[in-house]
């Protein structure tokens, strides 16, 4: 086994953790113009301050580091940096940000695997494992890209993918024989970490705002899933005993879930907020997890050997029609034919349509209206008092019978009277006012008026159609000292029964 | 000797077939231990990790054994449950340098502890803290303490620390697990 440093622009190697080879990412090239400075400043009595004004007006991201720090000297330091620098040979290498490892020849666990570097240039090598010359060079993209992570599956020899998620919110794809990689996915917001799942190579891929992300190989978003912490690191958990491939999510806090697919299958704890999770054997133990914290603290879980995530139970937990689309109706040739009707004649309908509403309001109101004024019992809300009346007899006398019903539960009746009033031509009533004594609450108290109809021959014949609206009696019960009336309501009286009468 | 123990001397000579089981991970020393139970010329001179398990036999003290030697590797470990009904005796293998997987060893144990086929028998448990001439070895003590052994109340149980390539250890503790499997057949018959 052999370990990878990545320093700077260069690659220490160490074997039986004794340091063995160091490879250095190649020089890019130099601007003509800064080489150019740089010979003439190493030339005796020159004029650095005008070589380095040139320099100033050049893009500093163009520069090399040494110039860069150059131009940013303050003016006493000037002359002992360029001493002691303009010997020796410019370069202008860049960065090492990530790397990963290729398998070269052989898919098996302990077979010889070359180190994948890239660059912060955005350019991507493939070591020779033993001779450490590069094997494969390719630009990670067209557009300006800062790689991050970089995850390799496949085989060198044969057909091999690598995925490098950059900076700038997109993720793009590397394979054999490409110079240039293309861009598969585009984000909205930074990727914090990123895995290939084996077998199908999806590309899961968590971002800053909680969510983890997976896509398929070309790129095509499967599903997203919010956790509800901010995502740190993701591990891939391979159990092959299982036949399946598990997802750790590390977030802050210390909660790591495992997700299988989209489905989170269990968690476990970290003393505090993971910062890298990795898993494999270790020693004698295949399935171990290491978890290194932020405060650097170092865990070690092991996987139980009876651990099975509940798999089955899972999957039929989760709907299965879910994934087929619902069974809607075709269009049928009357649904095309009102939807084009409705595009034509879309204000007539919205008009006939606001029409009936105002129509089906003013039914509604003038239903009520008819269903208050219905009544046989009127009520005064505010009150709290209920009257309902009472006709016994077949006339000429009557006997209208009121009844007063105080509805408060702690507040009694004072200071009312009821005041009858009828057509004198008609009706004659033992007294039309009559005094109410208090009422306490929740009792009723029953007022006894005799009623006696005025009969005279040609009044019954001649008004006959007046009598439906003048057999009528009103009935106010009113408050000392207030005009309006507490409550009011008309008594329709029945028709004397001629036949009584003439007997 | 009281004529009751002579006959049940007797009855165990009679009885001389017994069945062990050895279990515990892989690489915790199960096969070497065995293997230096095993008759001179029938020895092994190097020991692989077994694959599924070996049936291999040896005598101690008139009792003649059938060891159930079985793989103790993730893997084969589902295989173990298979031999609890028919034997007489365990013999639970340690390593006791290998600190990280001492979780590993209680889980299965507890697995073991409450099988039914094991849970209501009076079977004796023989535990080998093997490997104690490594530097980092833990003791006999605190292995029993770790695994929780003194929990283990309706169960005969030893523990010894033992270093299966000298040999050290192996013979005290066998001779504790052949003691008890003859009072258990003499308290069956
Ligand atoms: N130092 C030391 N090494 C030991 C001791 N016992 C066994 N070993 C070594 O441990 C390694 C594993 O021993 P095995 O007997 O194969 O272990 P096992 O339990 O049978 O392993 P599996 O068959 O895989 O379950 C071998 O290299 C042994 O030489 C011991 O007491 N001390
Ligand atoms: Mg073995």
């Amino acid at each position: 086994m052999v370990v990878g440093v990545a320093c700077g622009s260069d690659l220490l190697i160490y074997k039986n953790n004794k340091p063995f080879y160091k490879f250095s990412v190649p020089s890019l090239p130099i601007l003509a113009l800064e080489q150019d400075a740089w010979q003439k400043l190493s030339e005796p009595d020159t004029d650095s301050s005008k070589i380095i004004e040139n320099l100033k007006n050049t893009p500093f991201g163009l520069l090399s580091p040494r110039s860069q720090t150059l131009v940013n000297l303050p003016q006493e330091d000037i002359k002992e940096f360029i001493e002691k620098y303009s010997s020796i040979h410019l370069t202008k290498s860049s960065p090492i940000t990530c790397m990963t490892s290729l398998k070269r020849n052989s898919e098996d666990p302990l077979a010889i695997s070359c180190p994948v570097l890239a660059t912060e240039q955005g350019q991507v090598y493939v070591l020779d494992p033993q001779s450490f010359t590069i094997l494969h060079e390719a630009h990670i993209s067209n557009a300006k890209a800062t790689p991050s992570i970089i995850r390799a599956s496949g085989i060198l020899d044969i057909e091999f993918r690598i995925i490098v998620a950059c900076r700038e919110m997109f993720i793009t794809l590397l394979r054999r024989g490409w110079l240039e990689g293309k861009i598969i996915i585009q984000t909205v917001l930074p990727i914090v970490d990123m895995i290939l799942m084996p077998g199908d190579n999806f590309i899961c891929a968590a971002t800053t705002d909680k969510m983890l992300h997976c896509y398929t190989k070309r790129g095509n978003k499967l599903w997203s899933v919010k956790m509800n912490q901010p995502i740190t690191c993701l591990c891939l958990i391979p159990l092959k005993h299982l036949s399946i491939a598990l997802v750790a999510v590390g977030m802050q806090g210390g909660a790591i879930h495992l997700y299988h697919s989209r489905h989170s299958v269990d968690f476990i704890t970290a003393p505090d907020t993971p910062s890298a999770i990795v898993f494999g054997q270790l020693g004698q133990e295949e399935h171990v997890m290491v978890i290194i914290t932020t405060s650097g603290t170092m865990n070690f879980k092991i996987l139980k050997r009876t651990a099975d995530f509940n798999l089955n139970r899972d999957n039929s937990i989760s709907p299965a029609a879910q994934s087929k689309p619902l069974p809607l109706p075709k269009r049928s040739k009357l649904f095309l034919e009102q939807s084009m009707r409705e595009r034509q004649h879309a204000v007539d309908m919205h008009q006939s349509f606001q029409q009936d509403l105002v129509r089906l309001r003013l039914i509604a109101a003038r239903t009520v209206v008819q269903v208050n004024s219905n009544q046989a019992a009127a009520g005064n809300e505010k009150e709290q008092l209920k009257l309902s009346a009472q006709v016994l007899g077949l006339g000429p006398m009557f006997t209208l019978i009121l009844t007063l019903e105080n509805m408060n539960s702690d507040k009694a009746l004072i200071e009312l009277s009821a005041v009858f009033h009828c057509k004198p031509s008609i009706y004659k009533l033992s007294s039309y006012i009559s005094a109410i004594p208090l009422i306490p609450p929740g009792l009723a108290y029953k007022i006894e008026t005799k009623v006696k109809e005025c009969l005279n021959s040609e009044n019954s014949t001649e008004e006959g159609a007046a009598i439906s609206t003048t057999q009528i009696i009103r009935v106010f019960i009113v408050r000392l000292g207030q005009v309006q009336p507490v409550l009011a309501a008309t008594i329709n009286m029945p028709p004397t029964d001629p036949l009584a009468y003439t007997v | 000797m009281g004529l009751f123990q002579k006959l049940a001397f007797f009855l165990g000579i009679r009885r001389k077939e017994v069945n062990v089981l050895v279990i515990g991970l892989n690489n915790s020393g199960k096969s070497t231990i065995i293997n230096h139970f095993k008759d001179e010329e029938e020895k092994v001179a190097e020991i692989v990790p077994t694959v599924g398990f070996n049936v291999e036999k040896f005598q101690n003290q008139n009792l003649s054994f059938t060891a159930f030697d079985m793989s103790g590797h993730g893997r084969y470990r589902d295989l173990w449950e298979h031999y609890y009904k028919d034997c007489h005796g365990i013999i639970f293998v340690i390593d006791s340098s290998d600190r990280l997987r001492l979780v590993v060893v209680k889980d299965e144990l507890d697995l073991l502890l409450q099988h039914p086929d094991i849970c209501n028998r009076k079977i004796p448990i023989l535990f080998f803290g093997n490997k104690m001439d490594c530097k980092d070895a833990l003791s006999s003590v605190k292995i029993a303490a770790g695994l929780g052994l003194d929990k283990i109340m309706d169960k005969p149980w030893h523990i010894s620390a033992s270093n299966a390539l000298t040999g050290d250890g192996l013979q005290e503790g066998v001779e504790w697990l052949t003691q008890q499997i003859r009072e258990t057949i003499v308290t069956r018959n």
